[in-house]
């Protein structure tokens, strides 16, 4: 098993007066920016953390014009913890390739990251958000190939000498020639975020990749999307190792089952009802036939639609209680569902500094070598008679 | 006497698409909107005096060829196989909304082959300051309200009952997916044509000078969606066009007012 700390940057202190989408069309004039750049250099520290904390690695994503995460640019967050790191894997989940024209930008700038760290970068490749196509006018229409080009179009520029010349649909470019190259060979390692789309989990298992469930679904919904993926691997003719998949989950870890929830519960509704209207507005487009009816079947299940406590608890939204209790349910869960990568969100909403690092130091003293203990490195994760329970 | 279309497929050379027909008569081509409609109230009246014809744009309903389509160059290349396929010459094309900017984007490059064009409440041009309102990412709730100026017709009654489906905005609860399916595939046709540019083409207004055919263009005076300049400029600046302003209807307006559209296609083909 090998644990990750994830943070979103999230944008704590909304106008309480403002109630609509967090997501396009949140105002900016909301955002003060003297407050931005210390919760910049908080959440920083936070990451920096969990290095001292023994964790295996940090992960940074990308989302724009909005309050939920103020990473418009994760690869400018990973470049600083590059330089301040010594040890530990920095997860970019991901770049949002179709953002980016022409995406050899990507290219360089994951080679810079992982050259400046020393082959420390785990490369996150994503579709990108619904939101992120409001934000862009890029077409929602052309998501999936743009995608899957400039996939191509960046690992064929990490593996092949360049110059060469690159003519697909959506990008030409005339000599392809990147400086830097990537000091992990053949790539660095490559995570591809989905979130149910089966194209994505084919894509990901032919390339023998490593999938990462998008969250804020009932633990249901990650069985079933684990248990398709592994299907995949299976269709491409191999067993899905568990580093191979990854479920990200917002965690609190606290003395007590009671004190966990009344140090965290207002800050997760503070994300829940703040931070999280308007993340699911759909592009049209975006998603295929195939994948929509998956992908219907669980939206029902979204933590927007989350409205008590026991509802979190027992749809496992977040894992949340003593060492004891908070070891126990990830048992369970990654039995479950099979994944060797835990990547825990431990700030989450409006979740202060000093409880963050309090639960992060618990997690890591109290559960990790429980978890480390059940689950060794290179042995089976998944466990099918967990996943019927 | 009003007919009901019927549907026939026929094999394209992007795919088979859906025709809709009824009547006989001059030919009359209805382009349907972003909704996809292969048939409208004014259509089936219209059908007494005309060979009423709706070829269901690829990825609308059941036609195939999406794939092959980016833009509205490919959407022309598409529409004069369609011509050829139908066996007509210059038709007199109804086109809604986005079948109003299509009509358009052939009658500027082939302006022989459109005999006379009834533009109901067209997109197809940009205005500064004077935005086509948002129609990705709406409830059907919100859509209606841009769509009829009579909340209780049938299909805003309908439109408002799927948004207690699917909720508020960022909210989605399960919906059954043959509810959901042809709004969707609707919707992504659109997006390829219209999300970027925003339901326009950058060159189309200066090309407008191009087209023969006599115009009419129709507008709804609550429409919701496109503000009532637009008829204006089109009606301006389509060398033989006029403007008429129904009230009581807004986008949908074939829907909302189908026996005066209908009347003034009849009084329209006869001038």
């Amino acid at each position: 098993m090998r644990f990750f700390s994830f943070h979103l940057m999230p944008y704590i202190g909304l106008d309480p007066a403002y109630e609509g989408s967090a997501w396009v069309t949140c105002p900016n004039s909301l955002f003060d920016p003297e407050h931005g750049g210390e919760l910049y250099n908080r959440y920083l520290g936070e990451l920096l953390y969990a290095e001292e904390l023994g964790f295996d690695g940090v992960c940074v994503n990308e989302h724009h014009q909005n309050a939920y995460g103020n990473m418009p640019s994760p690869n400018l967050i990973a470049s600083i913890l590059a330089r301040q790191t010594e040890t530990i894997r920095i997860a970019v989940v991901g770049n949002a390739l179709p953002l980016y024209d022409p995406p050899t930008r990507v290219a360089e700038e994951f080679a810079m990251i992982d050259v400046i760290s020393g082959g420390r970068l785990i490369a996150g490749m994503v579709v990108g958000g619904g939101p992120e196509y409001y934000s862009f006018s890029v077409n929602p229409a052309h998501a999936r190939e743009r995608f899957q080009e400039a996939h191509d179009l960046i690992t064929k520029a990490w593996t092949t000498s360049g110059p060469f010349e690159w003519v697909s649909k959506h990008y030409r470019i005339r000599y392809v020639n990147p400086w830097p190259r990537p000091i992990q060979q053949p790539h660095p390692e490559i995570w591809i975020p989905g979130a149910g789309s089966i194209e994505t989990m084919e894509f990901v298992a032919r390339h023998r990749y490593a999938y990462m469930g998008i969250p804020y679904f009932h633990l249901d919904v990650f069985k079933r999307y684990f248990s398709m993926f592994r299907d995949a691997c299976e269709a491409e003719g191999y067993e899905a190792d568990p580093l191979q998949a990854g479920w990200l989950v917002p965690i609190y870890v606290s003395e007590t089952d009671e004190q966990a929830r009344r140090e965290y519960e207002e800050h997760l509704w503070y994300f829940v009802k703040r931070l999280l209207p308007g993340i699911t507005i759909q592009p049209p487009g975006y998603t295929s036939v195939r994948s929509l009816a998956s992908i219907l079947k669980s939206a029902g299940t979204f933590m927007l639609n989350v409205e008590t406590w026991d509802q979190i608890v027992d749809g496992r939204y977040a894992i949340v209680g003593s060492p004891e209790t908070v070891t126990q349910q990830l048992v369970d869960a990654l039995s479950a569902l099979g994944t060797g990568n835990l990547l825990g969100l431990f700030q989450l909403g409006s979740l202060p500094d000093h409880l963050t690092r309090k639960n992060m130091a618990l997690f890591a003293d109290q559960v990790i070598p429980k978890l480390r203990a059940e689950f060794p490195q290179g042995k089976p994760v998944y466990r099918p008679q967990a996943a019927v329970a | 006497m009003p007919q009901t279309l019927t549907e026939e497929r026929i094999d394209a050379p992007l795919g088979k698409i859906q025709v809709f027909r009824a009547g006989s008569g001059d030919p009359l081509v209805y382009l349907h909107s972003a909704g996809g409609e292969p048939t409208n109230p004014a259509l089936e009246d219209l059908a007494d005096s005309f060979a009423v014809m709706v070829p269901v744009f690829p990825g609308f309903g059941e036609s195939e060829g999406i794939d092959e389509i980016d833009d509205m160059e490919d959407a022309v290349f598409h529409l004069l196989d369609v011509w050829e396929l139908l066996g007509l010459d210059a038709p007199i094309v109804v086109g809604l909304s986005l079948g109003g900017w299509t009509a358009m984007e052939l009658a500027t490059r082939y302006p022989e082959r459109v005999g006379k064009m009834v533009l109901v409440n067209p997109v197809g041009i940009h205005i500064d300051g004077q935005p086509i309102a948002e129609m990705f990412g709406r409830t059907p709730a919100e859509l209606a309200e841009m769509l009829f100026a009579d909340q209780s017709h049938p299909i805003a009654q309908a439109m408002h009952a799927m948004s207690e489906f699917t909720g508020d905005v960022g909210r989605q609860v399960e919906i059954p997916i043959e509810i959901v399916l042809p709004m969707w595939k609707a919707i992504s046709a659109t997006a390829k044509l219209g999300w970027d540019p925003y339901l326009h083409n950058p060159k189309l207004r200066g090309r407008l000078r191009r087209i023969t055919a006599p115009t009419l263009v129709v507008a709804g005076a609550q429409d919701g969606l496109v503000p009532p300049v637009y008829a204006e400029t089109f009606a301006a600046e389509i060398p033989n066009a006029r403007l008429v302003v129904i009230d009581g209807a807004a986008h949908w307006l074939p829907f909302e007012k189908p026996e005066e559209l209908a009347e003034l296609v009849r009084e329209f083909s006869r001038t």
